[in-house]
Formats: structure tokens, sequence, C-alpha cells
């Protein structure tokens, strides 16, 4: 038996799912403001007594963490790019506020790589240490950011080591390879607001393992909708954000058995209108958290509100928006007001409101998978074989699932894209892997 | 002659987003390499082209490689500069002004970085007028300056300097230094003297992307129409208002190429618009007739936000509104044809003339 939780803003919904095609049961109770391991607490209550082999929590509320900046560490920023990388430097363009609660120092150091092996720089270790030992009770948490770090995470983990080394290992080391895609400052942005958020989710970490009890496996949801077990949470926090509506959409495609469909999730106020392809959520592009572009596997989402003259419009026209292709994709509804919903909306061909939709965001929980994802770049020539690469990168996807705590032998590769670079006379391609399966139980 | 502060940049970032046509780069990492660099060595002095001496040098700055690596491994600031002191040894004389070789896009923002570091002024102009993918597309070459003496540096230090037969070999020699050096490099080139500039650039160009972005930016505030803004200023023409139904991609010889097709909304409805873009927005058909080619501009804009839509960018389901906007009249000439008309490009079909 699995057990589902989200905690959401007003309920908190709950799930156990058997073999069986239906949940076993489901609760719905009312949320406890500021207090989710309360809300998780009241929600496994309301379930009928069952065995808690493996229980897995919709989070919200990380980003109002951020936006009220409540709890937040201290976080000394290094980057690993010299001589290169230095042009703009860390936490440049950021709301004062927001830099002022969170930075306690920030450095450059020598090392990072390009798309070839003949590109990386070695890593500065003496600066490194250096860095960490300025920081010395002034930062609660340290983000390493390494160019191409996606591609290679060495450097990042051989710097970690350091910091460790000189720091203790009480202090919080966020690594960008783990947390995002290419793009530097965006990625550099997200680990930032990782290390920062690891307090709070250090709190929530230990308070959901005391709520759930110390021998089931505990998992929260990520923004990509796959699961992470605890201790990948309190490695890196951020990959909590959005993951409560990222578990909501796996929930629709649960429920409907749809793999490509647009979703609505109807809340008391408002409805998330998202999409899933392949069965996960379609991701954002340019997503910004408190004003900070940033490069997480969040899901893409429009909001409109629920009530007013124009709803229906908006909603239906928030929905054509969210359509991934020309093919129509039916609309899934769910959520607590999803009655509320209009059985026919201009342009939508078909409207699911499944069964148990109320509670999609337990069921998504109950229901993912945990996963992983990896990244390279590779240059199409004689010399590298299109093969070799394509295997690393499954290979380094499905450690990443490993780690974030899916059963090894069971781990699968879902899906490699590949993009190839524009404004090169040779073809350069970006690979991106996924790997995902179920829980290494404890 | 003005001084350009950093928060000039983020109105002029925004219009080389919408000259970019859906390439170029997108501006916005580009902008905060500039803004990065004018704090701390203060701002950079932008000068007209009649305010240039006859006997000036004037050189084009610029990066070249993939946007993905560029944004990536940022740079480290210096390689423009390494750039210009490598073609000015080879010169045997300095620099005494900047310019952007192309206002659409990433490379708007590349001279204000070596600007500042350099306290040379920018002129107030580009080569293009817009953005387009290979450095021998550029309109000082119909009157015979060269891109080459070209010089090229990358972010660890390796310079280098070419001395070309034609200006397509220097597009073909610097790119392929380009992958070696890590896909991403500075280039400094296009030399020219202060006389040269009212028949080699277009002028005023970094002052309208500027007055551009502001236009939108203003538009959007007082939630009144962007595009229509942004048409008036540009003097362009509503090609249509749609969203998109359709794309289709694939890439060959480092050209991302593709189809979009647009279905009309609004007073729009029941009409279609197809697309065609390499790196750039190329060829637009309206039910079926060509009704805009490159070399004119045809800026893909969302509709509400007035925001540049990249040919990346472009999925199903985006409200966008296509503009067509006159190139500068230079490459209406034959050799401007010649060098980015559509044959160029691998379309059957004669420039056509925007229909306004």
């Amino acid at each position: 038996m699995i057990t589902g939780i989200e905690v959401g803003p007003t309920h908190t919904d709950a799930a156990v799912l058997t073999d069986a095609a239906v949940p076993w049961a489901t609760a719905k109770v009312p949320s406890v403001p500021g207090d989710p391991v309360a809300s998780v607490r009241h929600a496994l209550a309301a379930l009928p007594e069952h065995p808690r082999t493996q229980v897995a929590v919709g989070l919200r509320g990380l980003a109002q963490a951020l936006d009220e900046r409540r709890g937040l560490a201290k976080v000394g920023v290094l980057r690993i790019g010299g001589p290169a990388a230095q042009a703009v430097r860390p936490l440049f363009g950021w709301p004062a506020g927001l830099r002022d609660a969170v930075c306690a120092g920030t450095a450059i150091v020598e090392g990072g790589g390009g798309f070839d092996a003949a590109e990386w720089t070695p890593l500065d270790t003496g600066a490194v240490a250096a860095f960490a030992a300025g920081l010395a009770s002034r930062a609660d948490a340290i983000a390493i950011t390494g160019v191409f770090s996606p591609v290679d995470g060495a450097q990042e983990r051989q710097a970690a080591d350091i910091i460790h080394r000189e720091l203790g290992d009480a202090v919080h080391v966020s690594l960008s390879g783990e947390l995002g895609p290419l793009g530097l400052l965006e990625r550099e942005n997200t680990t930032v607001l990782d290390a920062a958020l690891h307090r709070p989710t250090a709190d929530l970490a230990d308070g959901l393992r005391a709520a759930i009890g110390g021998t089931a496996t505990v998992l929260v949801t990520r923004g990509d909708g796959t699961l992470m077990g605890l201790d990948h949470l309190r490695r890196h926090p951020g990959l909590g954000l959005g993951g409560g509506l990222a578990g909501t959409l796996r929930g629709a495609a649960t429920l409907t058995g749809l793999a490509d469909a647009v979703v609505a999730d109807a809340g008391e106020h408002r409805v998330r209108v998202a999409a899933l392809t392949a069965g996960f959520p379609q991701q954002a592009l340019d997503a910004q958290i408190s004003g900070v572009p940033v490069g997480f596997w969040m899901p893409d989402v429009i909001r409109v509100a629920r009530g007013g003259p124009r709803a229906h419009h908006d909603l239906a026209e928030a929905v054509d928006r969210m359509q991934p292709a020309a093919g129509r994709l039916p609309l899934i509804v769910v959520g607590g007001a999803a009655a509320d919903v209009p059985a026919a909306l201009p342009g939508v061909s078909e409207i699911r409101h499944p069964e148990h939709g109320a509670v999609a965001g337990a069921i998504g929980a109950a229901s993912s998978p945990v996963g992983g994802q990896a990244e390279r770049i590779v240059r199409l020539d004689p010399r590298t074989g299109l093969q070799a690469a394509l295997d690393e990168v499954r290979e380094e996807a499905r450690a990443s699932a490993v780690r974030a705590g899916a059963d090894p032998r069971r781990v699968q590769v879902s899906e490699v894209t590949q993009t190839p670079l524009p404004y090169l006379p040779s073809v350069t391609l970006r690979l991106h892997a996924r790997a995902s399966g179920p829980a290494h139980p404890l | 002659m003005r001084e350009i502060h950093p928060e000039h940049l983020d109105d002029m970032a925004r219009g080389a987003g919408i000259l970019g046509t859906g390439g170029g780069g997108d501006p916005y990492v580009g902008k905060l390499l500039a803004q990065h660099a004018i704090r701390e060595h203060g701002p950079v002095t932008v000068v007209d082209i009649h305010e240039v001496p006859p006997d000036a040098t004037v050189v084009a700055i610029s990066g070249m490689g993939a946007p993905t690596v560029s944004l990536e491994k940022i740079p480290a600031g210096t390689e423009e500069v390494t750039a210009l002191r490598a073609l000015e040894r080879f010169l045997g004389r300095q620099a005494t002004h900047l310019v952007p070789i192309e206002v659409g896009g990433l490379n708007s923002m590349t001279p204000f970085i070596a600007a500042a570091r350099t306290r040379l002024p920018v002129v107030d102009g580009d080569a293009m007028g817009r953005a387009f993918p290979e450095a021998q597309m550029v309109l000082p070459g119909l009157i015979g300056v060269t891109v080459a003496p070209m010089a090229v540096a990358d972010d660890k230090g390796n310079t280098l300097v070419l001395e070309t037969v034609s200006n397509l070999w220097s597009e073909r020699l610097a790119r392929t230094a380009c992958v070696e050096m890590g896909c991403s490099v500075s280039c400094a080139d296009t030399v020219m003297r202060g006389d040269q500039l009212a028949d080699g650039l277009v002028p005023a160009t970094l002052t309208l992307a500027e007055d551009l972005g502001r236009t939108v930016r203003e538009a959007r505030a007082a939630h009144g129409d962007p595009v229509a803004a942004a048409a008036r200023l540009l003097g362009g023409v509503r090609l249509l208002t749609g969203k998109v139904a359709d794309v289709q991609r694939r890439t060959s010889g480092g050209f991302a190429r593709g189809q979009a097709r647009l279905d009309g909304l609004g007073g729009d409805d029941g009409r279609s618009l197809e697309l065609s873009f390499q790196n750039e927005h190329l060829l637009a058909r309206r039910d079926g007739e060509i009704v805009a080619t490159t070399p004119d501009l045809i800026c893909v804009l969302d509709t509400d936000s007035g925001e540049p839509v990249t040919t990346e960018g472009l999925r199903y389901g985006l409200r966008v509104t296509v503009l067509g906007v006159p190139c500068d009249p230079r490459w209406l000439t034959p050799g401007g044809l010649e060098l980015a008309g559509p044959r160029y490009f691998g379309y059957d079909t004669d420039h056509v003339s925007l229909n306004r």
C-alpha cells in the first residue's frame, strides 16, 4: 500500500493506493495554516488504519518561504568558472531585499568546463578553501555552481569536500549540477535559493519523519513530477518547488490513464491550468521565483480567477494556450472545486471529470515514481559516436534517480531528447535524459 | 553624443530582441554583461555617425557561436578587448570607436562590454539594421569594406587574426575556429574609417532599439496596444494576428530550420500565415501568397505583451502578431539581395516588397 498526501493552502488530501484501479481510501481535512507537518498528521489520522510502508507528500509553501524570507539560511555563493565566467558577478540583478537576506559572500574561483574535455580548467582548490575559511561562522550554507556542471559535476563535488573539511559536515552544500539545466546564471540563482531553503526544509523533513513514523519510506514531490526521498530533499530543497502542482498533474494522469492532456486544477479561488506531456508536467520556460530568474524544473502554469464574468472565457483561452501540439488534447478537471468547471468549454473537444479528482494531488504523490535527470552536449564527428554519449547520459540519469531514492534494480530511462544547437557548422546536440523507478524500500 | 547608463540598456535590449527577428540570441544575458561592465567601469558614450571624425578608426565588436554555450560559459568580460587589441596590433593603429555588427539580439549589447572597459565611444548604428546569421551579411561589404582583418578571441586567451580573400571565407574560417575554441568567441572586425560610416552603416539603430523597447514598455504599462505602438514606430505592416497552430523543426548545416503555421484570430479569422525560419524568421506566406521575405524584417511579437518571440520560443497556442518591417534600402540592391535575399537561404523566390 502506498499513501499519498497533498498539503494545500486550505485542505490537505490523502489517498491510499493498492494495485487496484480505485483508491483503497481517501480523506480530506482542513489544512493547519503554516504547519504542513500537522496537516499531514491530521490527514493520516483521517484515513482508516493501514500499513504505512510508503508515504509520499505533495509539497507546497517553499516558494512562500522565499517570498516571506522566512527561516532562510545565509548562503556563501561559490562559482567555479574562472578565468571565464567573470563578466557577471553572482546575484547581479537580484532584488536587493532578497539578496541581503540570503547572501553571506560570493567568490569566483578557477575551474569549470566546456562541452569537450579539452575545455576544462583545473579547480583552484586553495581558493575554495580560502573562501570557505573566510565564511566561517557567517554562512549556514554554501551554493556551488560550476560552469558546465550539468555535463560533469566532479569539480562541484570536489569543492564540496573541501568546504566540508573547512567548515565541518554540518554546513549545507547545494550543488548546481543536480538542480537544473544548462544556463549558468539561472542555475546559479537556483542553487542559491536551494541552499537558502535548506533550513525550512530540514525542519520539514524531520517533522515528516516523526509524523509518519520510523519504518515507512517517506518521499516528497518534485517540480518535475517525480518523487525524492527525505535525504535527497535535505540535500536539494529546491527540487521540491512546484512539487504540489506537479503531483496534481501526475494524479490527473493516473486517474484518467491519459499521458498527454491539459489539466485544470480548480481550487478555492483560482484555477491552475497546466499540461501533461508523456505523463509528466510540461516544463516552464523563463521561470522566476521571488523576482529571480531560475532554472528549476517546474510545471508551466497559467492561473485564472475562478469567479467573475470572464472566468469561463479566460479558462477556455488558458486551456487552448496550454495545448502542447496541434492535436486537440482532452482537458482533465481536478481539484476541490472541479464540479464548478462546466462540462463544455469553447474550443475544448473533451472534458473529463475523473472520480476522486478532488484528491488528485494525493493520488499523484502516491502514484509517481522516483526520478532523476541528466544532460550532455555532444558534437557529432568521426571521433565521437552518438551512441557512447547516449549511453553516458542514460547512465547519469539512472544514477541521479538512484541518488533521489529509486530502487537501482528497477530504474528505467524513459526518454532521451536530442536538441540541435543553432549557429554552429557541425551538428552539435544537447542530450537530455530522464530516468525513473519505484522507491528503494527502506 | 550621450551617455549610456545601465538603466538605458533595459529598453535597448527589449528593442534589440524585436529587431532580432526571432534570432540573434536572447539579449537578456548580454544586457546583464553590459550593465555589469558599465557599473564597474563607468557609462559608455554613444555618438551619432556625423559626430565621428573622417579619419576615425571604427571597429565592429561581436560575439559568434552557439548562444547555448555562451549562456552557460559566460565570458570573462575581457574577450572583446582581447580581440580588439589583437586587431589593433595587426593594423598598427588603435581603434577610436566601436560599433555593433548587428542591432538585433545579443550582439547589440556586446560592444558596450568592450566600450566600458576601453572607454571608447560606441557609434549609434550597425552593419545590418537587424540580425543575420553569417559574418558576410553586412552592408559595409557593399561599399568594399571587408570583414577581414578579423580578430577572434576565446575565453582562454587564444587569439587569431584572419586575412582572407573574401568575406565568405572570413565567415567560414572564423566559424570553424569558433567550434575549436569552445563554440563561443568574440570578434573584432569590419574596420571602417569615419568617412565610410554614412555609406556603410544603418544609422541610429541603437537609439531605434531603445525607443522601440521604451514604446513597448510604456504601451503595456498604459494597458495600450504594444504591438501597434511598435508597428507605428518601425513603419511596419501588420501581416497577421493569430495563434501558432503548428511548428515543424529540423536542423541542418548549423541552421535551426523550420516552419510555423499561424491561424488568424479576431479580424484575421479564417486567414493563415506560414512562417519559414532558419535561426531568424525569413519568409511569410499569407493564405498561400508570399507577403514578406528577407532582407525585410519579419518580427513576431506576443500579441498581449509586445515581447519578441524567438524561433526557438515558437510553440503551439502562442498568441502572436507578425509585423513586416522594411529593411534598409541598400539590402534591396542586387548586391544586398545576393548576400541576404531569399535565394541565398534556399527559398525559390525573389524578394517581395511589403504591401502597405
